[in-house]
């Protein structure tokens, strides 16, 4: 406690001399003692060190820094608060006035606080006046001009003669450290009440005694903050990267991708691969298809030895006139033909299928070729020139309405500078109706329209000077 | 009509319709498979085998002139006691039944052929049926001696 006096003492101009006083003056003397050997030097070191001197008593006569020991004194008021003052707290030598006044009103009520009552909802005032207070002068700013509620308060008379240009020294407290919170203010014997009010919300709330001084750390922070700035930044651009990608359909970004990627193929060679992919099946079908063939093939070669077989079977019942070999020859004859009606149907049903699969074939290549043929149109810049050309056109038609309306609320229009030939400046109704008539008509291309019209429209602008 | 007949076996070659009566009819056969003979006259096409014997084959289209577009697949077979020959058809023949059947004056479409045409067959559906003289087709082929000459070698080997 007693060295943090010293330092302040020395900040604010004490009575000590500090060190280098002393160094100056055995300085003097040394440079006195070696003029003795050297008299010419001597009197050059002499003035020399008595201009030393005089610039460092000149800089101990300026005007104190008191806004540094201001905001000291704030931030130690609101250590005093969150702490709940002391009984054995002293005034320190440096709250003189009005500071000595709101330090022992602070204490009081922060120390009666700690019992509740009307005296807490007054701390918690007080505490959340002071808070302001020093975050406007972290800013930079008069407390007073910033917050109305302060005119009013109990820091008036203080903040009244506080200059935001010496906001600067509220660095010195925000960098303390916890232990020099603690040998500012002591840690205080009794325990505060749960309900005790909390300082300010921040990153350091939660961090004890040192959370008094969460307000007073713009550093920390800005830097948490900055934090959060600086990535919320980084999404919105690549949110705004995926947008600029998505509006130009991905060409700027898939092109290098497609270069250094072989899976990522052009549409065009998506359809080659899903036509291959089709063929690759389909020939399999059609391997299968022959296939069945060959097994339909081998049942009719089945079925004709049944009906062979069948045949002999009657004609030797004939022949012999049996009927028990007739009746075993008719059962054999239908077998046969049931057989036969089965190859059938397999020989149909597999004709069948390879024609369907041969139309299928020539319909995805049709389709393939189609699919190629739109793609190539929509990749192209076929669609969306006339689009753009389109909606140039309109623009113009309308630039074109304007300028005609003008021209007529002109009353007369001229043909041109007064003097001057027609041939070398046409007549502006009679370019705008021509224009309109090229627009309409589609015959010029938006960005082959005659220099003379464009320096028309431009020029008939509203409010434009229509003889510039 | 009692035709003397069980039945008959149908096949068609060309724009004429065929029969062979069941009681000199062997049976029928495939004939993908036929074994060609060297040196043999044209209307043979070859032999196969029945019931382990071999038989020759005569192409009676070839024979009697008459241009089919089907290929030749079976092989009637036709015998007379112990000789067997078969004639090449291009479908498998339709066994009628002797019920179905009348029997009609021979119609031989060329006056030289009509030693040849033994009757003429009519179903119900009054369709005509020609009943020719096979083994006299054959023989003029194959003469009777050559062919009794290979039946005895043949009878001698079996037995």
């Amino acid at each position: 406690m007693r060295e943090m006096r010293a330092e302040d003492d020395v900040q604010q101009g004490g009575s000590s001399p500090p060190p280098a006083v002393l160094v100056t003056l055995l300085a003097v003397l040394l440079a006195g003692a070696i003029a003795v050997f050297a008299s010419g030097v001597m009197v050059w070191v002499g003035v020399g060190a008595l201009a030393l001197g005089a610039a460092y008593f000149t800089s101990r006569s300026a005007a104190p820094k008191k806004g540094v020991s201001d905001m000291a004194r704030a931030r130690r008021l609101l250590l005093l608060l969150d702490r709940g003052g002391s009984t054995d707290c002293k005034v320190p030598a440096e709250f003189t006035n009005e500071w000595a006044t709101l330090y022992e009103r602070v204490n009081k009520t922060s120390f009666e606080a700690r019992t509740g009552g009307s005296a807490l909802v007054e701390l918690e005032k007080l505490r959340k006046q002071i808070e302001l207070a020093v975050s406007i002068l972290d800013k930079d700013k008069d407390p007073l001009a910033e917050a109305r509620e302060l005119k009013s308060s109990v820091l008036e008379p203080l903040l009244s003669y506080l200059q935001p240009s010496d906001a600067p020294g509220a660095s010195v407290v925000s960098k303390m450290t916890l232990g020099e919170e603690e040998e500012l203010i002591g840690s205080g014997p009794d325990k505060l009440p749960d309900d005790w009010p909390k300082p300010a919300s921040g990153p350091s709330s939660a961090g004890g005694p040192s959370s008094a001084m969460a307000p007073a750390r713009p550093s920390a922070g800005a830097a948490v903050g900055g934090g959060h700035l600086e990535s919320g930044l980084r999404d919105l651009i690549r949110e705004i990267e995926s947008l600029r990608t998505t509006l130009s359909g991905g060409r700027e970004s898939e092109a290098p991708h497609r270069a250094e990627d072989p899976a990522i193929r052009t549409p065009a060679q998506l359809v080659d691969a899903v036509v291959l992919t089709a063929a690759d099946g389909i020939e399999d079908l059609a391997a299968g298809l022959m296939r069945a063939n060959e097994l339909a093939s081998v049942a009719e070669r089945v079925t004709n030895r049944a009906t062979l077989l069948a045949l002999n079977a009657a004609l030797e019942a004939t022949r012999s006139g049996s009927e028990a070999f007739a009746a075993i020859a008719e059962e054999t004859r239908r077998l046969a033909e049931f057989a036969r009606e089965a190859t059938d149907t397999i020989s149909r049903l597999s004709s069948e299928i390879e024609y369907k699969v041969g139309e299928t074939i020539t319909a995805i290549h049709a389709t393939s070729e189609d699919a190629k043929n739109s793609l190539a149109e929509l990749s192209g810049w076929a669609v969306p020139v006339p689009n753009a050309a389109r909606g140039a056109r309109v623009q113009v038609v309308r630039l074109l309405d304007r300028a005609r309306e003008l021209l007529s609320n002109l009353g007369a229009a001229p043909a041109g500078r007064p003097g001057s030939p027609s041939e070398s400046s046409p007549n502006p109704s009679n370019v705008a109706n021509s224009m309109q008539d090229n627009v309409q008509n589609d015959r010029p291309t938006a960005d082959k329209l005659p220099l003379e019209g464009i320096m028309l429209i431009e020029g008939l602008k509203p409010g434009a000077n229509l003889e510039s | 009509m009692n035709l003397g007949t069980r039945g008959a076996l149908t096949f068609r070659l060309g724009d004429y319709n065929f029969a062979v009566r069941v009681e000199e009819a062997g049976g029928v056969l495939d004939a993908d498979r036929l074994a060609q003979l060297p040196g043999v006259a044209e209307p043979v096409a070859g032999v196969a085998a029945f019931r382990g014997e071999m038989v020759p084959v005569v192409d009676l289209a070839g024979f009697l002139g008459i241009e089919s577009l089907a290929p030749h697949r079976y092989a009637l077979v036709l015998f007379r006691g112990a000789d067997r020959f078969a004639l090449l058809v291009p479908e498998i023949p339709r066994l009628v039944a002797g019920r179905d059947l009348r029997e009609a004056p021979p119609e031989a479409p060329d006056p030289e052929l009509s030693d040849l045409f033994e009757s003429t067959l009519v179903s119900e559906d009054q369709d005509h049926y020609h009943c020719l003289n096979y083994w006299q087709i054959f023989e003029s082929i194959i003469p009777q001696t050559a062919a009794s000459a290979a039946r005895d070698v043949h009878a001698k080997r079996t037995r």
